[in-house]
């Protein structure tokens, strides 16, 4: 078919999709070293510049029991110091090569990324492995950072979203290590330099580790430079870990946090999920699109464009590796909490009693598969999907059928979906506000909890 | 060093609307925008937080495509698209799969040829704003830190001092009328720039923007807001109460030098010497060695902006010190810099992360999600601002050009207390946290 422009003669109509142009995933060259490290390559030429992630298969969970956030203060502190450099080397070293270094922890992962020019890739490269293998942990350093830890937990005590964060995973997960996001003061005033060394030497191990590289380089040579690096590294891989499940929630319970003076009520919702391994992954994410995963999304036109009761409104899924768990939020007027909550729950319902249109379910399929595609048009998001499909150990083939997966799904799939997992009558709600402007509406919605910003409960009176 | 070269074409309508493309086949995609040339900086007078509030409403309809009608196409095309409102331009974008290119500029035409509004989108939107401004500024520890606190402060010239995200009074204030005024004067094709960039063809781009957007007529020039500010000699300093956060809070900002001069290329190095990054002075001085702040840095939006622009610095001091003991440790590192000046040594590697910097902004920008967005800002810059697409090949080598002695002579010049306004966040005194067992 012809794209020229007499092909619309029609003004007042939107103008017909061309034909798709077809997408090319990205080559991979996947290996996996003597030493256990499994490294996976993409080339990306358009600019000359090379984005590198080196993960450990560990992260908080592996010491939510003992030191919850030992993971990220130590990945904090790996990048300020090795055996060879000072911390201010490190920077400038950085510097040099134009780099980018961050070094962070999740629930199941910590991570080294780097990124910079490629004219300097083995300098980055020698960077990367050297905070990979020698980290010094200096005293000073780490005393910085753990003050620098403990004003940030003060900061974010009194940051609306990240205390309905905080509540609702502690509902969710209960002894679970996914209920802790964040360690107390008392426990990072607890933390012992010898305790990051010990986890660092534990878990920064190349049978433990996947390094994803994309960018302006040719595989093989950039095979052979990681081979010179790291090749050389070896480390005992560390005890996998059991973990019980949390106990699946029965009855939509209601958990206020009191913030005295907030002049709006952030509002989070769900419930436990799937994760990508699941059989329901892929029509969970269809759901999911159309009930408010997207800015054409129920949700979104009801509470947004309808009603205007807020301005961000959105649900996601949100896949960790042993779980995954579903959740709606939004930030609204103090006056609009209850008719909000009755929204998000009415929305919920309508998806799970009657199948979605046709037109929604073709935009939705759409929406997926071309963002999908977007996904690889820059050496950031490219790196994205390829730790998304290395890191949760997902089919060879993962990129290149998810567009087939999605396109097959059926308004049937849909509805099954939400009858499974946007379990409306069971969903566990947390409002952060401030109580005297909030609570009434709150308590509408099931028994009610409610908790001060640093998580003691308080006693409501008698009534 | 590997060059790069970005492929620029461009082209005016009769109607004046100004058109730029960038072919990129390396993956199915294209990012579109539409630059108008009005911000917040630019809007009427007494009417605080318009050309935001008007942003929203470009998303609520248009004669062919009605409320959430632009949105769906968009979404069900496999796109995204967002808008925003800055300082001197607001934007428009879309990143879709290439098939949609044709679509995503009859959509953008139409809502430039033909805006439809009706009070009920109008109070709608009123109330999202609203709740914007909560969660980002009212009900946020440090919300609109430094960025609504320093103008009014820094400023004596309307258009660079008022609140940018509107005060509700004003909101409430505005009518359909203004909707349809503001739309007419400032939203014609010839105050505007249309940007394509990716998987595309030019000369067939070119062709679909002649088809939707030629027959959209030129409007009258817009008039443009007298932005210059009266010369500064004192140093300005304010104060705004924290509701929430725990720590003090500092913002510095210094009037840097008009675009495309000598000394605003210059400021840029000198901008990346004190704050890029860990290894800039700022954070090596307050943050690693002497250890006042718990947090310090900062920067200055140059490419992006074409008016008095503050280069910033955000510091949040540890408690047991003093907001005079941190800005006394801040004027330590500009003495230095203005005393002793830089060397190549120095000089050197900024420019080399300068490059670097550019090369990531022109690849992804907005997150890795959009690609080419920064390709896509920085072409509107040039074009809106300097008149001149092809800069984006350019402009690199005025920066990289700059000498160790053209930073110091520049520290010696605008890093004075004449030039700079000082705002602290104070927390303020909260009475016990309320009741229960703690």
């Amino acid at each position: 078919m012809s794209t020229s422009a007499a092909v619309n003669s029609n003004r007042s109509a939107a103008p017909p999709l061309s034909p798709e142009r077809s997408v090319a995933w990205p080559k991979r060259t996947v290996r996996t070293l003597a030493n256990g490290l499994e490294v996976v390559l993409a080339e990306s030429h358009t600019f000359p510049k090379i984005s590198v992630e080196l993960f450990f298969r560990s992260g908080n969970a592996a010491v939510a029991h003992t030191s919850p956030g030992l993971a990220e203060i130590t990945a904090s502190v790996v990048r300020t110091g090795t055996a060879s450099r000072t911390s201010r080397q490190i920077e400038e070293d950085l510097r040099r090569m134009g780099g980018d270094l961050g070094t962070q922890a999740g629930a199941d992962s910590s991570a080294i990324s780097i990124a910079g020019l490629s004219e300097f890739s083995a300098g980055l490269l020698d960077l990367l492995a050297d905070l990979a293998r020698n980290a010094s942990f200096p005293e000073n350093e780490f005393e910085r950072e753990r003050r620098q830890k403990l004003e940030e937990l003060k900061i974010e005590r009194t940051t609306p979203g990240f205390l309905a964060s905080d509540r609702f995973r502690r509902v969710l997960f209960g002894e679970h290590p996914y209920a802790i996001i964040t360690p107390t003061e008392e426990q990072v005033a607890a933390y012992r330099r010898e305790q990051l060394e010990d986890f660092y030497r534990r878990h920064y191990a190349p049978a433990n580790a996947l390094l994803i590289a994309v960018g302006d380089f040719a595989s093989a040579a950039m095979m052979e430079q990681i081979e010179k690096t790291f090749g050389e590294w070896s480390a005992p891989q560390p005890e996998p870990q059991f973990v019980p499940s949390p106990p699946p929630h029965a009855g939509r319970r209601v958990y206020l946090v009191h913030l005295p003076g907030a002049v709006q009520a952030q509002l989070l919702a769900g419930n436990l999920g799937v994760t990508r391994h699941d059989r329901d992954w892929y029509r969970t994410v269809l759901a999911n699109a159309i009930y408010g995963g997207a800015f054409h999304s129920r949700l979104v036109a009801n509470i947004r464009e309808q009603k205007g009761y807020t301005y961000s409104p959105r649900s996601g899924l949100n896949p960790l590796r042993q779980h995954g768990y579903f959740s709606v939020h939004a930030a609204v007027r103090n006056e609009v909490v209850a008719a909000t909550l009755t929204e998000i729950f009415y929305e919920m319902d309508r998806m799970r009693a009657l199948p979605v249109t046709a037109e929604e379910l073709e935009s939705a399929r759409n929406y997926l598969t071309g963002v999908f595609s977007l996904g690889i048009a820059t050496q950031d998001g490219m790196l994205t999907q390829l730790s998304t499909q290395y890191l949760d150990r997902l089919p060879e083939d993962y990129l290149e059928t998810y567009r087939e997966k999605i396109r097959a799904l059926t308004a049937d799939d849909v509805l099954a979906a939400a009858r499974r997992h946007f379990d409306s009558a069971n969903s566990q709600i947390v409002v952060v506000g401030d109580r005297e402007q909030v609570l009434e509406q709150a308590a509408l919605f099931g028994h009610l909890e409610v908790f001060d910003a640093h998580g003691q409960p308080i006693q409501l009176a008698a009534s | 060093m590997k060059q790069l070269h970005i492929p620029v074409e461009h082209t005016t309508l009769a109607n004046g609307l100004r058109v730029v493309a960038s072919p990129d086949h390396s993956a199915p995609f294209v990012t579109v925008g539409v630059y108008y040339q009005i911000g917040f900086r630019l809007e009427p007078r007494g009417r605080s937080g318009f050309a935001h509030l008007f942003e929203h409403m470009m998303f609520q309809g248009s004669e062919n495509a009605g409320k959430m009608e632009h949105i769906r196409l968009i979404n069900s095309s496999g796109g995204l698209l967002n808008g925003t409102t800055n300082y001197d331009i607001t934007n428009y974008f879309e990143a879709v799969p290439s098939n949609a290119l044709e679509r995503v500029l009859w959509l953008e035409a139409d809502r430039m040829r033909a805006l439809k509004v009706d009070e009920e989108n109008l109070r709608n939107q009123r109330d999202v704003v609203k709740e914007e401004v909560r969660v980002n500024v009212m009900n946020q520890p440090y919300g609109g830190f430094p960025w609504l606190d320093l103008p009014p402060v820094a400023f004596r010239n309307w258009p660079n001092a008022h609140n940018f995200y509107g005060d509700f009074a004003d909101l409430d204030a505005a009518t359909l009328e203004d909707v349809r005024t503001f739309f007419r004067t400032y939203y014609a094709p010839n105050n505007a720039v249309l940007l394509m960039v990716g998987d595309l063809d030019p000369s067939e781009a070119f062709a679909f923007a002649e088809r939707y957007f030629a027959p959209i007529p030129r409007g009258p020039a817009p008039p443009r807001a007298d932005i210059s500010e009266p010369s500064q000699i004192e140093e300005r300093r304010g104060e705004v109460p924290e509701p929430f956060g725990p720590l003090a809070a500092i913002a510095i900002g210094y009037t840097m030098p008009p675009r495309g001069t000598k000394d605003w290329y210059t400021a840029g190095v000198l901008d990346r010497i004190l704050h890029g990054g860990r290894a800039g002075r700022v954070h090596r001085r307050l943050v690693l060695e002497k250890q006042i702040a718990v947090e310090a840095g900062g920067g200055a939006d140059l490419l992006e902006t074409n008016g008095p622009t503050q280069m910033v610095t955000r510091i949040f001091p540890k408690p047991e010190y003093s907001a005079d003991e941190a800005i006394g440790a801040f004027d330590g590192v500009i003495i230095e810099l203005a005393l002793q000046g830089t060397k190549l040594e120095e000089v050197d590697p900024v420019k080399v992360k300068i490059r670097a910097d550019y090369y990531s902004m022109l690849e992804g920008g907005m997150g890795s999600y959009m690609p080419r967005f920064g390709l896509m800002h920085y072409l509107a810059s040039f074009t809106l601002f300097d008149g001149d697409p092809d800069r984006v090949n350019t402009i690199l080598d005025d920066f990289l050009g700059v000498t160790p002695a053209d930073v110091q002579s520049l520290a010696q010049k605008i890093l004075v207390p004449g030039n700079r306004a000082i705002v602290i966040r104070r927390p303020i005194d909260k009475p016990a946290q309320t009741g229960g067992a703690r």
